[in-house]
């Protein structure tokens, strides 16, 4: 089976997502981080197997690696690989207010085309931090 | 950025077969480090222009350079540096694997053992077996072993996993990923000419589709799945005629609709929106449904 298998991640990748296959990989670290999937210190998969496996380019991995590295999510340490970091962005207070700012306004757009109104919004945002704090705990705790 | 000359530059590269023009005019770019796809249908004049490459056949005009050189004057410093594997393998019937092996590596300055010995154990190939015992997937494999061991800088494939099982296929995809392109990435360049798009759409990083011995589209693969969309959508009973001539391809059946986005896929969604919709769904299409699509893209032109 899988040639990573202490990594508790499982990629996946979808050509049809309209999203370049690199930054789908780092979404899916990012979100792993955020839910406690992966914590800090944790070492992610080596480029080569991973490229085998996923049978994408090793580019591909090397470009989510090094974007991954320059949003402060991993770092590398020579001779021995990529490690999930504490944390700790690296962009001010106010840069990681504009990004996230983006990020919201695409769901505040969805949401008036999806004709989801102002209460249902927050309450499912409400629900969605939860879900993360909840699954964050739980793997806390099984460590 | 980079000094090196390209991999591969194909400069109105043409070559006739009597009053028909096989290649025409193509234009071709390849940077050190890139996978390249080569997309188009029988006939179009892939093989045509790979053979050029490897000085098996010689321009009628244009120009055409591989690692800077050209590859008449220079044949033997270009073969040297690249490996080639066809669509369609053949041995010396009276060779063993090894034979074989022992035969090719005598022509090479540089030869991995290791790689050959992990390559063997992977496929479980038998040294020993005569290379006329071997079916068509391990004839496959052996000459992927045979381009892969000398470490060349360009690995030339043509339709290599036409004809293939499945496993076979997918071992092959993973080997050019795996043992190729483990060490010094930066110095493996792979140029593969394929019509089964799908297995290889993770490895492209950039591709051209040529028909008719003619450049059809080039674009990185991202690029092409950000630019090409399908949308489907399912519009309510009383919408009034939505002007969709700016798509690439429509089709319709009553209320819904399916639309090929060549580009303009934001205006088109906004455009849909407009009538709320019941149903929009947005999809990039893969490197196979642009291959596809690019017919159509060839009839928009003329």
């Amino acid at each position: 089976m899988g040639q990573y298998p202490n990594f508790r991640v499982i990629f996946q990748i979808d050509f049809k997502a309209g999203k370049p296959v690199y930054l789908q990989l780092v979404d899916q670290v990012r979100y792993a981080a955020a839910s406690g999937a992966l914590q800090p210190g944790d070492p992610l998969p080596s480029i080569r197997p991973l490229a085998e496996e996923l049978r994408v380019n090793r580019n591909t991995i090397a470009k989510a690696y090094a974007e991954l590295e320059s949003q402060g999510v991993i770092e590398t340490i020579p001779g021995k690989g990529c490690f999930l970091k504490e944390n700790h962005s690296p962009f001010s207070k106010q840069v990681r207010h504009r990004l996230l700012i983006t990020e919201i306004d695409e769901a505040v757009v969805m949401a008036h085309h999806l004709q989801v109104d102002r209460d249902k919004f927050l309450a499912l945002v409400a629900e969605r931090l939860d879900h993360f704090e909840r699954k964050a705990r739980e793997t806390g705790d099984g460590k | 950025m980079n000094t090196n000359p390209p991999i591969i530059e194909l400069k109105n590269l043409t070559r006739r077969y009597g009053a028909l023009d096989a290649v025409s005019g193509l234009n071709l770019t390849v940077q050190p480090g890139r996978c390249y796809g080569f997309f188009g249908r029988n006939g179009a004049g892939k093989t045509t222009t790979i053979k050029c490459l490897l000085n098996l056949l010689q321009p009628s005009s244009g120009s055409l350079r591989v690692f800077g050189l050209d590859p008449q004057k220079h044949e033997v410093e270009v073969k040297s540096r690249l490996a080639y594997v066809p669509d369609v393998v053949a041995f010396y019937p009276w060779m063993t694997v090894n034979d074989a092996l022992e035969y090719f590596a005598s022509f090479r300055k540089h030869w991995n053992r290791e790689i050959e010995a992990d390559l063997l154990r992977r496929f479980q190939l038998d040294p020993r077996k005569k290379t006329t015992a071997l079916s068509k997937g391990q004839k496959t494999q052996l000459a992927l072993i045979s381009a892969i061991c000398p470490e060349p800088e360009l690995l030339v494939l043509d339709e290599p996993t036409s004809g293939l099982d499945p496993i076979v296929r997918r071992e092959f995809i993973e080997t050019v990923i795996g043992a190729y392109q483990s060490s010094d990435p930066e110095r493996r360049t792979v140029f593969v000419s394929t019509h089964l798009i799908s297995e290889f759409e993770g490895l492209i990083d950039e591709f051209t589709i040529i028909a008719q011995g003619k450049e059809l589209l080039s674009m990185e693969a991202d690029q092409a799945r950000d630019r090409f969309r399908k949308i489907r959508v399912r519009l309510p009973e009383a919408a009034p005629e939505i002007n969709l001539d700016d798509a690439l391809v429509v089709r319709r059946s009553g209320r819904e609709a399916e639309i090929l986005a060549n580009g303009n896929g934001d205006a088109l969604l906004e455009k849909l929106r407009a009538h709320q919709p019941e149903q929009l769904h947005v999809e990039a299409l893969s490197l196979e449904e642009i291959f596809v699509a690019s017919e159509a893209l060839k009839k928009a032109e003329t």
